[in-house]
């Protein structure tokens, strides 16, 4: 193991479970920051339809503080789009706003025969657009880091189609009429998947965001969505992480044998108790703060829980969710830094 | 009140269905109810309503979690479509009137939505204007209907920044209203720096501070 991996190496080595000099220093959720959007002269708001500008700002957050990978897209709305959605990027508002979705496309009870996944689902909405970013990240700086994307995971998806509080009724009352809408929602994620592999990318993240226990059950979790997240990763065949937002803690077992090459949490997971769950596998990424720390603290602060971090017992530092794109570049640099600096020494793994 | 046990039964039957968030086991027992002719005021605070306390006690003990406290509430409503026209106007005045939404930018309303339903239990006349609300339609509804309370929340940075400039044009305007605001990133520091009246950390404090907040306003 030479001692000059790139970060693309580290970070795929160390997906497929090859030996790396330490922990890499990325993630698969949006990373973009200001003051990467600002550098190039850009607004948050037009970069999400826009391959180019999407792809020159996700290539920022490698050249200004030596992050270990680029990701892209930077929303949420993506796949609802392709399904009929609209989206609201909030072209007129000053400030920074994420993208939402303005319009639902089920309304009333959901109707599984009526749910049809369409065949040029890869050319519907801004799938091209993504596809694109990721062609032209790859051409950029894809020969150093690790070019990633994200796809929701079906439940969540289904949020962002229907009334989130009359999904979470029919969890209960209606759990096979659920289950059935699901599986055909894996095959969006899974087509999509494949499509963004064959533009390029190294690895994607498959994000359950909806399906964290500050909201639904461990019981549930069982029930309605780890037999789709199974079917998803046994059908992706290039790494690919399950990120879920939130408490994690008692569902992380369940996590574990979901079949992805690594999972990702965030701060409310106690890390040191996960692996007394789950023990040494899979690799376990996580799980920095990404608004109080990086955004409002200094950067000793992140110094120091990065260190924590490793010291728990992750496997790649990760932040929980999002970049919030605000974080100082100072407080990015000092992250990623801490990581290079400590990484190997601070490593649960490689102190056995 | 004298409960004899075939009423207290009754009562027991209005608590688990609210419990189990069984619809039709509390409007099955609110018939029964009103047929033992058990006032519908009692059938409401000594059934459901305990009901719904331990709901939200097992949603804080995490046994429960967001679908069961929607669906409790669901049983909630349901025995008391059937009760509230037994009882006597002058037993359920209205505690209050709230003006409730989550700011603009901002889709996450689950957390909105409990409180809302916490509100509405409790006897306050709640006007949801949603989610990714704009600014000024918090403004406009608060002026129209000249709530007494309006209640702000936003779960990200972002979009939080944007209930300062609310509680300003609506301070402005109708300084009487009472002003609370909730939410994860938001904090009681920042309700008072933003001159809101108050802050609660989840649904529980934010019905007690309403409460408080209505009879301050009612004792003037
Ligand atoms: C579920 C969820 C989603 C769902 C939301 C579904 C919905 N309809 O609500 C989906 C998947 C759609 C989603 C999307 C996004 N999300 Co999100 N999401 C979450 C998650 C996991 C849980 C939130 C939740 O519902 N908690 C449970 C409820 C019950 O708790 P609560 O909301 O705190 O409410 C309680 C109290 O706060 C209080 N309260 C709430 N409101 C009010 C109001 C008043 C007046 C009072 C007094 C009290 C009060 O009482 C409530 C009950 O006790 C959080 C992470 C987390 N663990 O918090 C991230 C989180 C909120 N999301 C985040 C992000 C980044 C996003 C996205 C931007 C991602 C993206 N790249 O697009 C988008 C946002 C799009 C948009 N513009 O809005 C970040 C925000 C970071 C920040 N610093 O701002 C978080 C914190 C994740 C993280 N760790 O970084 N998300």
């Amino acid at each position: 193991m030479g001692h000059n991996l790139s970060p693309r190496e580290r970070v795929l080595n160390q997906l497929m479970g090859k030996p790396v000099d330490r922990p890499p220093c990325y993630n698969g959720m949006g990373n973009v920051t200001t003051a990467g959007i600002d550098q190039l002269g850009y607004r948050f708001a037009e970069l999400h339809e826009d391959a180019a500008k999407m792809a020159a700002a996700a290539a920022t957050s490698y050249k200004l503080f030596g992050y270990e990978c680029a990701v892209v897209p930077f929303d949420f709305c993506v796949e609802a789009e392709a399904l009929g959605c609209t989206m609201n990027t909030y072209e007129d508002v000053n400030h920074l706003l994420y993208p939402t979705i303005k319009e639902k496309a089920i309304h009333g009870q959901p109707d599984p025969a009526a749910i049809a996944i369409p065949e040029d689902l890869v050319k519907r909405g801004r799938v091209p657009v993504v596809a694109e970013a990721i062609r032209l990240l790859k051409a950029d700086i894809g020969a150093e880091v690790a070019i990633g994307s994200y796809l929701l995971g079906p439940i969540t998806l289904l949020g962002q189609m229907m009334d989130l509080d009359k999904l979470f009724r029919l969890c209960f009352k209606e759990p096979d009429l659920v289950n059935s809408i699901l599986d055909k929602l894996t095959q969006v994620t899974v087509t999509l998947a494949r499509h963004y592999r064959e533009a390029g990318v190294d690895y994607v993240c498959i994000r359950e965001m909806g399906a964290t226990t500050d909201v639904l059950s461990p019981k549930i979790f069982r029930k309605v969505i780890m037999p789709h997240l199974h079917k998803i990763f046994a059908a992706i065949d290039y790494p690919a992480i399950l990120h879920i937002c939130g408490g994690t803690n008692t569902v992380v077992d369940q996590m574990a044998g979901a079949g992805a090459s690594a999972i990702a949490v965030e701060k409310k997971n106690d890390v040191v108790k996960t692996r007394e769950t789950i023990g040494s596998e899979p690799l376990v990424f996580g799980n920095l703060d990404t608004y109080d720390l990086l955004v409002n603290k200094k950067p000793e602060d992140v110094q120091q829980a990065v260190l924590e971090s490793l010291d728990s017992g992750v496997d790649a530092v990760w932040s929980g969710c999002d970049i919030w794109p605000t974080a100082s570049i100072e407080n990015l640099k000092a992250m990623v830094d801490t990581v290079r600096q400590y990484g190997a020494e601070k490593w649960r793994r490689q102190r056995g | 009140m004298v409960t004899n046990s075939a009423e207290q039964e009754v009562l027991n039957e209005l608590r688990d269905g609210v419990i189990n968030y069984d619809e039709d086991s509390v409007r099955e027992a609110a018939k029964k109810a009103l047929d033992l002719n058990i006032a519908a005021k009692q059938a409401i605070f000594d059934g459901l309503i305990p009901g719904m306390v331990e709901v939200g006690r097992l949603y804080e003990e995490q046994e429960y979690f967001v679908p069961e406290i929607l669906m409790g509430a669901d049983a909630l409503y349901a025995g008391l479509d059937i009760l509230k026209p037994h009882i006597e106007d002058e037993d359920m005045s209205i505690k209050g009137t709230v003006i409730m939404g989550v700011v603009q930018g901002d889709v996450h309303d689950i957390g909105k939505n409990i409180v809302k339903m916490m509100f509405s239990v409790a006897g306050f006349e709640v006007h949801d204007l949603g989610r990714d609300v704009p600014l000024e339609k918090f403004v406009e509804e608060q002026l129209r209907t000249d709530s007494e309370m309006l209640c702000l929340s936003a779960m990200m940075t972002t979009t939080m920044v944007g209930m300062q400039e609310i509680i300003k044009k609506v301070k402005d305007k109708n300084p009487q209203c009472k002003i609370m605001i909730g939410g994860a990133p938001v904090s009681e520091d920042l309700a008072e720096k933003w001159g809101a009246d108050g802050f609660a950390k989840d649904a529980d404090n934010a019905l007690k501070e309403a409460i408080k907040m209505i009879e301050s306003l009612r004792h003037l």
